[in-house]
C-alpha cells in the first residue's frame, strides 16, 4: 500500500517537474489542472496530494517558491524550477524512458518469439 | 546530499511552523477558489461550484497532516515533548529523583574511581612508542641485588657483564636496555648555586634506554650510546616535572652544570611530560644517567661487578621474531655466560648451574614492582566495588520499580484511551534515560573528586618530589562501562511495570486499582531487598575482617619501642665522605648527638625498623637445621652501633647485644634474631656458635646474643618475620668500598617530657657541629615511620569501611522503601483491620514482621556469600582468618538495627492511620 503511494507520488514529482519547466513558474491550482489535462485523470479526485509533493521537492531544492498575484488578483503561491530540479528532471527522465523502453519490450515479447 | 538537505530543512522546521500552517491554509484557500472559479466558468452555480471545487480537492485535514509530517520530525517533536513532561514528572516526585540520582552518582563514582586506580596500576602500558613490543627478562619482578650465579625460578637481574652479553649477541631483540632495580638517591646542586644539595630519586640508564622507548628529549637531546661509555663526558637528562617545578622550564638548564654526589654532570635534555620511566613508582625518576657514570658517581660502584646482578633487563623485540625463540636464544645465551665464569663459582652455584634459565615476559608495561606489591588489594577492591555497583543497580531497579507500579492505574487509563504499548513504555524509558544521565554526570563528578582523595591518601605527596604518575581523571571505558550498567537497570526495571501494565485488559486494571491486597508485582521487589541484605551482609563483613587485620597489625608486637623515639637521617655519601673517612665521622655523630641534653642514648645504624635490611647467605658452622641448597639459607643483615638495641627498645632474649667492647679488632660477633635462632638450630642454644656469610667461611662471625623479632621490611607484613641478624658498625671492613658501609638512620632515645620540635633542633645542630658540609638530617618519630609503612593497608581497610557503609545505608532506603510503599498499599487494608479492632501494636507487628522476613531472607542467602568472600579474602592476604565469628555477628547485629530502623518508621506511621480516613482514601 505505502509502496504504491510512494511509487504514485515519484511519479507525481516528475510531473510537476515536468510542467513547471514546460510551463514556467505556477501555482498549485495551475499545476494540478495541467497534470489532470494530460494525465486524464490521476489527480481527478485528490488533488490535495500535490501539495505534500510540492513541499518535498522545495525541501529537496528542486523548486522553489514565492508569493505572486493569481489570474482572480488573489495572493498566490507560484513555484519555478530550480537549476537542481532542472538537472534533477533530466536524469529522472532518462531514467524513465529507460524503464518505460525495458518494461514496453518485455510486454511486447510473446511467448513464441522465444527460442 | 538532498537526503541531508532536507533531513536539516525539517529538523528546524518547528521554528517556522505557524507560518508554514499559515500559508498552506491560504495556498488551500486560493487553491479551492481557483478551481470555484473554473467550475462557474463552466456553468454550475456558485454554491454547487465551491462543492464540487471542495470534493475535487480531497481530505484538506489529510493533506495538512501529511504536509505537517512531511514537514517536520515528528517522532523528534514527540521526544521533545515528552522529554519535557517526564523532567516535569521529575520535578513533581523530587524524593525519588534525589534518591535515584544520589545512588547513581555514588555506585557510578566509587566504582569509577577504584577502576581507574586499578587500571592504571595494573593494566596500563607505559607512555612509550608502541608498547605492545616491549619485553622484559623475567617473569616476576626481583629487588635490588643478588649475589652468585644462580636465581632461582629464572634470572631476572643480571650483572653488567651478563647484561653486555645478552646484549650484544641475541638476535631477538632491536635494543635491550638495562636499569637498576632500585632508584638512586642524588644529592642534587646546580653549579653556581648557594643552596644546600637537594635529594633527589636518579636512575642509571644503559646508553640505548630512551632509543628503546622511543622516547624523545622534550628540549635538548636524550642519552646516547655514546654517552655509555666509559671515559665520555658525565651528562644526564632531567625529567619534565624537576625541569618545569624547580627551574621554571627555563631553557638555560639545558646545557648547565649540575652536581650530582658532587660530581659535575652537564644536562644535556629534558625529558618529555608524562615520561616517568621504566617503572611506576610513587617517586617517579628525576635524573636520568647513564650507567657507565655509576662507579663516577656512586662510592660502592657495582657496574664492574660480575656476580652482582643488579639490572633489570627491557628491550624492544624485532618486528617478526616470536618472543619464544627469543627467549629460548637468550637462555643459550645465558648458558654461555655462566659457563664462561665456571672458574669463579662457588661449588653451589656450580652443582644448581644446569637448571640455570631465563623468561621473556610482556614489558609493555615496564618493571611491575608496583602492579605486584598491590595487586591482591586492588583485587580486593576491585571486588569490592563490584559489589557496590550491584547493590546500585538493585536500588535503582527497586525505585523504578516502585514508580512503575505507582503509575500503574495511569498507564491502565492510557491503554483504555487507546494508546500503543510502545506510546506506553517510551514515556518511563525517557524517565529513565533522564536520571541515568543526570545520575552519570553526578557520577563523574563524584569519580573526579574520589580517585584524587585516594590517590592523595595512598601515595602522600612528599614536597619537592614528584607525585606518583597516576592521571587522576577517570577512566573513560569503565566510567562508561558503569553508566551502561546503571542505564541498563535504570531502563530495564522501568519499563517492566509498564510493559507488564500495558498487556493488563485495562478494564479489569481499572477496576482492580486501588482496591486490592494483591501481592502483584512485588515479588521482583522483595527478592531485590533479599539481594541487597545478603550483598551488604557480605560487604559488611568483608570490611570488619579488613579493620580487624589491620588492628592486629598496628597492635601486634613490633620487637622495638616507639614511644621516646626519634630517628635521623643522614647521608655521608652526598657530602663525599670516603670509607676509609667513616669511622671517626661515625663516632664523632654519635658523640654530638648522644650529648644532647634530653638525649637519653643514641646508636647509628645502617636500617632502623622497619626501613629495611640487605639479604645475606648464611652458613653454619657445626650441625644445624639449615637446608642442603645454600639458596634457601639465607638471612635479612643489619649493621648497628653499640647500645642499639637498647635505644631502639629491642629486647635481647639471650647473651648479650651489640656494645662497646666490639671493635676493629676484637672478634667479630653478630647478634640474631629469634627466628635465625629457630630456623637454624630449633631448640638449641646458639650464643657461642659460628657461622658466615660465605660457604668457605663459616666461622666469620661468633653469636654473642639473642633479640627478639622486629618487623623489618620487607619482611612480609602478615607473615612471620624472616631471620635476621646484626653485625657491629665498628668490625666493617672500611678498606673497601660497600654501599653497607654508608649508615642512613641514626635512633635516639629521648628522655621523657622533652620538648620535641627543640629536641629535633638542637640534634640537628649538633650534626652540623660535627661536619657543616653534611645535609641536615631529616629527623621525625619512630612512630611515625612505622604507621607510614602501613599508609595502603589502613587505606583499602577504610575504603572497604567506606564501601560498607555506603552499601549498608543503601540497603536500608531499599528496605525502608519497601516497607513505607507496601504500608501505602495497604492503606485501605489496614484501616479495615483497625475498624474491625485490632491495635495499634498489632499493626506495627504486622508490619514490621514483614520487614523482617525480608532481612532473614537476606541473611539466609547472605551468610554463605559472607563466608565465599571471606575465602577470597584469606586467600589474597596472608594470615588473615577466613571467617571471624565476632565480624560476622556483629555485622547481622548492624544489618539487623537498621532493617528495624527502616521498618519501624513506616510501621508507625501505619499504626497511626485513622480508620474512617484509611477507608474513605479511596
Amino acid at each position: 500500500m505505502k509502496d504504491k503511494v510512494d511509487v504514485l507520488q515519484g511519479t507525481l514529482a516528475l510531473m510537476v517537474l515536468k510542467t513547471l519547466e514546460v510551463l514556467g513558474p505556477l501555482h498549485g491550482y495551475g499545476i494540478a489542472r495541467r497534470i489532470e489535462q494530460i494525465s486524464g485523470g490521476l489527480l481527478a479526485v485528490n488533488q490535495g496530494t500535490l501539495y505534500p509533493v510540492l513541499l518535498k521537492l522545495e525541501q529537496d531544492g528542486s523548486i522553489s517558491s514565492e508569493w505572486g498575484t493569481s489570474e482572480n488578483k488573489r495572493r498566490a503561491r507560484y513555484y519555478r524550477l530550480t537549476r537542481t530540479g532542472r538537472k534533477q528532471l533530466g536524469a529522472e527522465t532518462r531514467g524513465w524512458e529507460q524503464t518505460a523502453a525495458i518494461i514496453g519490450r518485455f510486454f511486447a515479447v510473446k511467448a513464441e518469439d522465444l527460442p | 546530499m538532498r537526503r541531508l538537505r532536507r533531513f536539516f530543512q525539517r529538523l528546524f522546521s518547528p521554528l517556522t511552523r505557524h507560518r508554514a500552517e499559515e500559508r498552506l491554509r491560504e495556498e488551500i484557500e486560493g487553491h479551492i477558489e481557483l478551481q470555484t472559479l473554473d467550475n462557474i466558468r463552466a456553468g454550475l452555480s456558485a454554491e454547487e461550484a465551491r462543492r464540487q471545487a471542495v470534493i475535487k480537492f480531497g481530505g484538506a485535514e489529510s493533506t495538512k497532516e501529511e504536509f505537517r509530517e512531511r514537514r517536520g520530525l515528528p517522532a523528534l517533536e514527540s521526544l521533545v515533548q515528552e522529554t519535557r513532561y517526564a523532567l516535569r514528572a521529575l520535578r513533581w516526585a523530587p524524593m525519588f529523583t534525589a534518591a535515584t540520582v544520589l545512588t547513581l552518582a555514588l555506585g557510578i563514582g566509587a566504582t569509577t574511581s577504584i577502576f581507574t586506580l586499578v587500571h592504571a596500576v595494573l593494566l596500563k602500558t607505559l607512555p612509550v612508542r608502541n608498547p605492545a613490543e616491549l619485553y622484559r627478562v623475567g617473569r616476576e619482578t626481583h629487588c635490588c641485588f643478588v649475589n652468585g650465579y644462580s636465581q632461582q625460578g629464572g634470572f631476572s637481574l643480571v650483572s653488567y657483564a651478563l647484561y653486555q652479553h645478552l646484549r650484544d649477541y641475541n638476535h631477538g631483540f632491536v635494543d635491550l636496555a638495562a636499569v637498576p632495580s632500585v632508584q638512586s638517591t642524588l644529592g642534587v646542586r646546580r653549579a653556581g648555586s648557594a643552596d644546600s644539595a637537594e635529594a633527589l630519586p636518579g636512575e642509571f640508564v644503559s646508553g640505548n634506554y630512551f632509543r628503546m622507548f622511543g622516547v624523545d628529549a622534550q628540549a635538548g637531546r636524550a642519552l646516547t650510546p655514546e654517552d655509555d661509555r666509559p671515559g665520555a663526558p658525565p651528562v644526564a637528562v632531567m625529567s619534565y616535572r624537576l625541569w618545569r617545578e624547580k627551574y621554571g622550564a627555563d631553557a638555560s638548564v639545558v646545557g648547565s652544570v649540575f652536581h650530582l654526589n658532587e660530581k659535575p654532570f652537564t644536562v644535556v635534555g629534558i625529558a618529555p611530560p608524562g615520561f616517568f620511566g621504566d617503572t611506576l613508582r610513587d617517586t617517579p625518576t628525576d635524573l636520568f644517567l647513564p650507567l657507565n657514570t655509576e662507579p663516577f658517581v656512586e662510592a660502592d660502584a657495582d657496574l664492574n661487578k660480575y656476580d652482582v646482578h643488579w639490572l633489570a633487563l627491557i628491550g624492544r623485540m624485532s618486528p617478526g621474531v616470536s618472543p619464544s625463540l627469543a627467549e629460548a636464544k637468550m637462555r643459550v645465551l645465558l648458558k654461555q655466560w655462566l659457563g664462561s665464569h665456571r672458574g669463579e663459582m662457588s661449588a653451589s652455584d656450580r652443582e644448581s648451574l644446569p637448571r640455570q634459565t631465563l623468561y621473556l615476559s610482556g614489558g609493555g608495561a615496564g618493571i611491575t614492582s608496583m602492579r605486584e606489591r598491590y595487586e591482591s588489594w586492588l583485587r580486593i577492591l576491585m571486588a569490592i566495588a563490584g559489589f557496590v555497583l550491584l547493590i546500585v543497580c538493585a536500588n535503582v531497579a527497586h525505585l523504578m520499580l516502585v514508580r512503575g507500579l505507582e503509575r500503574r492505574r495511569h498507564t491502565s487509563l492510557c491503554a483504555a484511551l487507546g494508546a500503543r504499548p510502545w506510546r506506553l513504555v517510551r514515556q518511563p524509558l525517557i524517565e529513565s534515560v533522564l536520571l541515568s544521565l543526570m545520575g552519570g554526570v553526578a557520577g563523574l563528578a563524584v569519580a573526579f573528586a574520589s580517585t584524587r582523595a585516594i590517590l592523595h591518601f595512598a601515595f602522600p605527596p612528599s614536597s619537592g618530589l614528584g607525585a606518583v604518575p597516576i592521571d587522576p581523571s577517570p577512566d573513560l571505558p569503565v566510567l562508561l562501562f558503569a553508566f551502561l550498567v546503571a542505564l541498563a537497570t535504570g531502563i530495564g526495571f522501568g519499563i517492566a511495570p509498564a510493559w507488564m501494565a500495558a498487556r493488563v485488559d485495562p478494564i479489569e486494571a481499572l477496576r482492580g486499582a486501588g482496591r486490592t491486597t494483591s501481592r502483584a508485582g512485588s515479588a521482583p521487589r522483595k527478592a531485590l531487598v533479599v539481594l541487597q541484605t545478603a550483598l551488604s551482609l557480605a560487604l559488611l563483613s568483608a570490611a570488619g575482617l579488613l579493620t580487624n587485620v589491620l588492628q592486629n597489625l598496628e597492635q601486634r608486637p613490633l620487637g622495638f619501642q616507639t614511644e621516646h623515639r626519634l630517628v635521623a637521617k643522614i647521608n655521608p655519601r652526598l657530602a663525599g665522605y670516603r670509607p676509609q673517612q667513616l669511622p671517626a665521622l661515625y663516632a664523632r655523630l654519635h658523640d654530638a648527638i648522644a650529648s644532647v641534653p634530653g638525649v637519653e642514648s643514641a646508636a647509628l645504624s645502617l636500617y632502623s625498623p622497619p626501613g629495611g635490611g640487605w639479604g645475606s647467605g648464611v652458613a653454619i658452622d657445626g650441625p644445624s637445621n639449615a637446608a642442603s641448597a645454600p639458596q634457601q639459607n639465607v638471612a635479612l643483615w643489619d649493621r648497628v652501633g653499640a647500645g642499639y638495641f637498647d635505644a631502639v627498645g629491642t629486647r635481647v632474649t639471650r647473651g648479650r647485644g651489640i656494645s662497646e667492647e666490639d671493635s676493629a679488632t676484637s672478634r667479630h660477633v653478630a647478634v640474631v634474631s629469634e627466628a635465625f635462632a629457630r630456623r637454624f638450630f630449633g631448640a638449641d642454644d646458639p650464643v657461642g656458635r659460628h657461622f658466615g656469610r660465605a660457604p668457605d667461611h663459616p666461622r666469620e662471625l661468633e653469636i654473642v646474643g639473642v633479640v627478639e623479632d622486629a618487623s623489618y621490611f620487607p619482611s612480609p607484613l602478615l607473615g612471620p618475620a624472616l631471620p635476621a641478624f646484626f653485625v657491629p658498625v665498628a668490625q666493617a671492613d672500611y678498606t673497601h668500598t660497600a654501599g653497607s658501609l654508608y649508615l642512613r638512620d641514626i635512633v635516639i632515645r629521648t628522655r621523657p617530657g622533652g620538648a620535641s620540635t627543640a629536641l629535633a633542633a638542637a640534634i640537628q645542630q649538633a650534626a652540623a657541629g660535627v661536619d657543616p658540609n653534611l645535609p641536615v638530617p631529616l629527623i621525625h618519630p619512630l612512630h611515625e615511620q612505622v604507621a607510614g609503612q602501613l599508609t595502603q593497608q589502613r587505606l583499602i581497610a577504610r575504603l572497604t569501611s567506606l564501601f560498607a557503609i555506603l552499601s549498608l545505608i543503601l540497603a536500608s532506603i531499599g528496605l525502608y522503601g519497601v516497607t513505607a510503599y507496601q504500608v501505602s498499599r495497604r492503606t485501605g487494608e489496614i484501616g479495615v483491620r483497625m475498624a474491625l479492632g485490632a491495635g495499634r501494636a498489632h499493626i506495627v507487628r504486622l508490619v514490621v514482621s514483614g520487614a523482617f522476613a525480608l532481612v532473614a531472607g537476606g541473611l539466609v542467602i547472605g551468610l554463605p556469600l559472607t563466608f565465599a568472600a571471606g575465602r577470597m579474602l584469606a586467600s589474597q592476604l596472608y594470615g588473615l582468618p577466613s571467617t571471624n565469628v565476632m565480624v560476622t555477628l556483629t555485622s547481622v547485629a548492624v544489618l539487623g538495627a537498621t532493617a528495624v530502623a527502616a521498618a519501624v518508621i513506616p510501621a508507625l506511621r501505619a499504626s497511626r492511620v485513622s480508620p474512617t480516613e484509611a477507608l474513605r482514601s479511596e
